[in-house]
């Protein structure tokens, strides 16, 4: 009813409304009221290299989840992407550490691979309209296959430009990772395109609603396709971030990423039916969840607790959100 | 029907008030029910019709009033209160389970057990004996989904009764049905009426009011207008207590000649929806397109916009070859569509007005690769002024706007692009009166400015006070090209279900 609405205009005021009207007011108040708490708990918490070590801890997962934003605000769900980043990473290792190949193009390589599946993906979704769950799903088992008969064994020896995004930078006496700064810059380059681009809205209007989007004129398909292969590309980046961090290419990584990204997104405010989301609430998402793990870490904590605290998390901002949300 | 003596009425509201936080939704309205009554609401959008439904049937607590079922005194706080009186609502968009049987919809939550196991025997007999007692002949184990939309209200309606439903509310059961349908409908009503059940009717359509009320209550800006007997009343009464001026203003007078052709429509077929179909549009003309729900009009309209293909036939749009192969094509040239269902179809229900006006415009607002967004927000302001849209703000999400407002985004967007050919399929559907002739003051300002308009409508006076030429279609045909002069309400309808062959 249009006469019982006008209470609510300015409830998205100021910097959310900045934010291309994301709601990010609420996960940005959860980091900082986690920061004060394990600030006041731990001595050690606030300090400039344990912020560096917490945003090199996010880097990985943080890439990851800018692909799972736009692929949730399409209304889908990317379940493939750890695997992808797996597949990625082992063969950019192999062919740069194994096969010699220039490390420049085993890093191409390895991004086109994981480029390639975000299009499989896409194709999926969009040439035969199977759901993203199911899509994902099956990628997610055939790239985790394709790494093991790749190799089951870690690959070592990487060349140091594999590795030198891991390499740190002095800033005012704080080491602070390139890598860190590459995913930083990727968000910013993501909001950017999300909030002033033609291609940016249409991901939102897709996710609002496919069909009026068509009937608005927006090639849905290319939308789709295009949202798939950006993924990809956010996973082989992770890919390259990940063999940086641990300096070795690993069958066995980001069994548990998918998840950990999807809870990124979440956290961050995003919504899992679509067209409501944003960029940088992921990115607090992300860094929530990496505050929780370093500050219970320095309180002495147990990790299979720090992942209880992960999964009350999630579940409390859920809540929080459809119950703000909900008329 | 009714005794009018002293028994007390079935529902009686009495100075029901209603706020929410700084809006007055609703103060002092009266509403009186008599057992077997059909009773009208009338109103605009927000004049509260749906807020005192709502708290009929316990979605809200009433701040002010009182409420009397059979003259004792009740209090309705939640939905189970309202169930447990006798009310029921059947609200425009079902509350079925879509892949559920239709005697398990009739029953849900409700099934008849036997030893502590569901008694199906029983749930379908019965379901059958309610389908029977409305006289409608419907499968019970058909998947509910797959039924059509009237056979779905007849679900609602059976599964109200097996409530023991004593006052059902309507809220505009008619809009999403045809003609025929609602024929059907209006049976299925009177005989609810013949078994006493009293009966609020919600409806857009005053010309049904006539046809099925017995008293119409009338509600303005959250307040208590005036109750009367229908066949007290006509229709420009009604009018004048709804929206404070007469008819007689609703259809703008048009002056201006319809100028070179636009569009040249010939032989267009599609699938088995559209056979044979060839037309012509002038510049400035309103070509009003009648005939029942599945002759093929959308199909047309869907065709001419690209998001359909024809399977043979041609079309010219200002002499040259047009053949749009997605509705991105259709509105590069000019063309553009208003869908028959704008929460589905046409609006971005989540996202804030001013995206959904600028979303089909969005290469003309791009330089150098970004968005111009100072010139995206005179745009759109410019748009929310020209349409006098009501929004509180250009952030506002549409999903929160009244039916015609919502309609006037759709309209912004096509308005802004500057089109050619305007084609409007059910362009007033669900929306106020005071609304729909703002919309039909568009479309005439439209015309004299020399856009060529094809209007899709079920509504026949819409049609036929708009319409330059009406096309009937019957059966994926075009039944009949009828002048303005030609053309009568009778004759339309005759040609639109094939009863009249040769006039």
């Amino acid at each position: 009813m249009s006469s019982a609405l006008s209470p609510t205009i300015d409830r998205r005021a100021g910097i959310a409304k900045v934010l291309f009207g994301s709601p990010i007011l609420g996960p940005l108040a959860a980091l900082l009221m986690a920061s004060i708490f394990f600030a006041i708990m731990s001595p050690r918490f606030l300090s400039g290299p344990n912020f560096s070590l917490i945003l090199q801890q996010v880097m990985v997962v943080g890439v990851l989840a800018i692909g799972q934003t736009l692929v949730i605000i399409t209304t889908g769900i990317d379940l493939s992407n750890g695997m992808v980043m797996a597949l990625s990473g082992v063969l950019m290792a192999s062919f740069a550490a194994q096969k010699g190949l220039n490390p420049v193009l085993a890093v191409a390589l390895g991004l086109l691979v994981a480029v390639g599946f975000g299009l499989l993906n896409g194709a999926l979704v969009t040439g035969v309209g199977l759901p993203a769950f199911i899509v994902t799903l099956g990628t997610m088992n055939i790239a985790y296959a394709l790494t093991r008969i790749y190799t089951t064994s870690t690959v070592t020896g990487l060349p140091k430009s594999l590795t030198f995004l891991g390499d740190t930078f002095y800033l005012g006496g704080t080491a602070i990772a390139w890598g860190t700064v590459l995913m930083v810059v990727l968000y910013a380059i993501t909001w950017f395109a999300l909030r002033y681009t033609a291609a940016g809205r249409s991901v939102f209007a897709v996710g609002d609603n496919i069909e009026a989007a068509r009937l608005s004129g927006i090639n849905t398909k290319r939308v789709l396709m295009g949202v798939y292969a950006f993924a990809g590309l956010a996973y082989g980046i992770a890919a390259l971030l990940l063999v940086a961090r641990t300096g070795v290419g690993d069958p066995q990584a980001g069994q548990n990423s998918n998840l950990d990204s999807i809870t990124a997104v979440v956290l961050g405010g995003t919504s899992l039916f679509g067209g409501r989301g944003s960029i940088v609430g992921t990115l607090i998402g992300a860094l929530i969840v990496g505050v929780f793990r370093n500050g219970l870490q320095l309180m002495g904590v147990e990790s299979t607790y720090q992942v209880l605290v992960t999964g009350i998390l999630v579940i409390a901002a859920v809540s929080v959100d459809q119950l703000t949300h909900r008329k | 029907m009714s005794d009018q003596t002293a028994s007390a009425p079935l529902l009686e509201m009495r100075g029901i008030g209603k706020s929410f936080p700084g809006v007055k939704a609703l103060a002092g309205v009266n509403l009186r029910v008599r057992s077997g009554q059909v009773h009208a609401l009338l109103g605009e959008n927000g004049a509260g019709k749906s807020t005192l439904i709502k708290i009929l049937s316990g979605a809200y607590t009433r701040d002010e009033g009182e409420i009397f079922v059979d003259g004792a005194k009740v209090d309705i706080r939640n939905p189970g209160d309202a169930e447990r009186l006798g009310i029921s609502t059947i609200y425009q968009e079902f509350n079925l389970a879509p892949n559920m049987t239709v005697a398990e919809n009739i029953f849900l939550g409700h099934l008849p057990t036997k030893l502590g196991k569901v008694d199906w025997a029983q749930a379908r007999q019965r379901a059958r004996e309610l389908l029977d007692s409305l006289n409608v002949s419907l499968p019970v184990d058909a998947i509910t989904g797959r039924l059509s939309v009237a056979q779905q209200q007849m679900v609602e309606i059976a599964k109200a009764l097996n409530r023991n439903t004593r006052i059902l509310v309507m809220d505009e059961p008619s809009a999403v049905l045809s003609e025929q349908d609602i024929e059907q409908l209006f049976a299925v009503v009177r005989r609810l009426q013949a078994a006493g059940i009293g009966i609020i009717y919600i409806s857009h359509r005053l010309k049904e009011i006539f046809e099925v009320a017995d008293e119409v209550t009338v509600l303005k800006d959250g307040s208590y207008i005036d109750t009367r007997k229908v066949s007290e009343v006509n229709l420009d009464d009604l009018v004048r207590m709804m929206i404070g001026r007469d008819l007689a203003d609703v259809y703008p007078k048009r002056s201006g000649t319809p100028g070179e052709v636009v569009l040249e429509v010939s032989q267009l077929a599609q699938a088995h929806l559209v056979k044979d179909v060839s037309f012509t549009v002038r510049a400035g003309e309103i070509i009003g397109f009648a005939g029942i729900t599945g002759s093929g009009r959308t199909e047309v309209a869907r065709v001419l916009f690209g998001a359909d293909r024809a399977t043979v036939g041609e079309m010219h749009l200002f002499g040259k070859p047009y053949r749009p192969r997605s509705p991105r094509d259709a509105i590069d040239r000019g063309v553009a569509l208003v869908t028959e269902d704008r929460k589905r179809q046409g609006l971005l229900l989540k996202l804030q007005v001013f995206f959904n006006v600028t979303v089909a415009g969005l290469n003309r607002l791009t330089k150098l690769g970004l968005l111009q967004l100072g010139q995206e927000k005179a745009l759109v302001a410019k748009w929310i002024e020209n349409l006098r849209i009501k929004t509180p703000s250009p952030e506002f999400m549409v999903v929160n706007m009244s039916g015609g407002n919502q309609q006037k985004v759709v309209l912004a967007r096509w308005l802004s692009l500057g089109i050619k050919v305007f084609i409007l399929d059910e362009p007033t559907r669900g929306i106020d009166v005071g609304s729909k002739s703002e919309i039909y003051q568009i479309m005439a300002d439209l015309a004299d400015q020399g856009v060529a308009i094809i209007m899709i409508s079920s509504e026949l006076p819409e049609v036929l006070g708009m319409s330059d030429r009406v096309l009937v279609m019957r059966d994926g045909r075009i039944a009949a090209d009828l002048g303005r002069s030609e053309a009568t309400e009778e004759r339309v309808m005759h040609y639109a279900v094939g009863r009249l062959d040769s006039v």
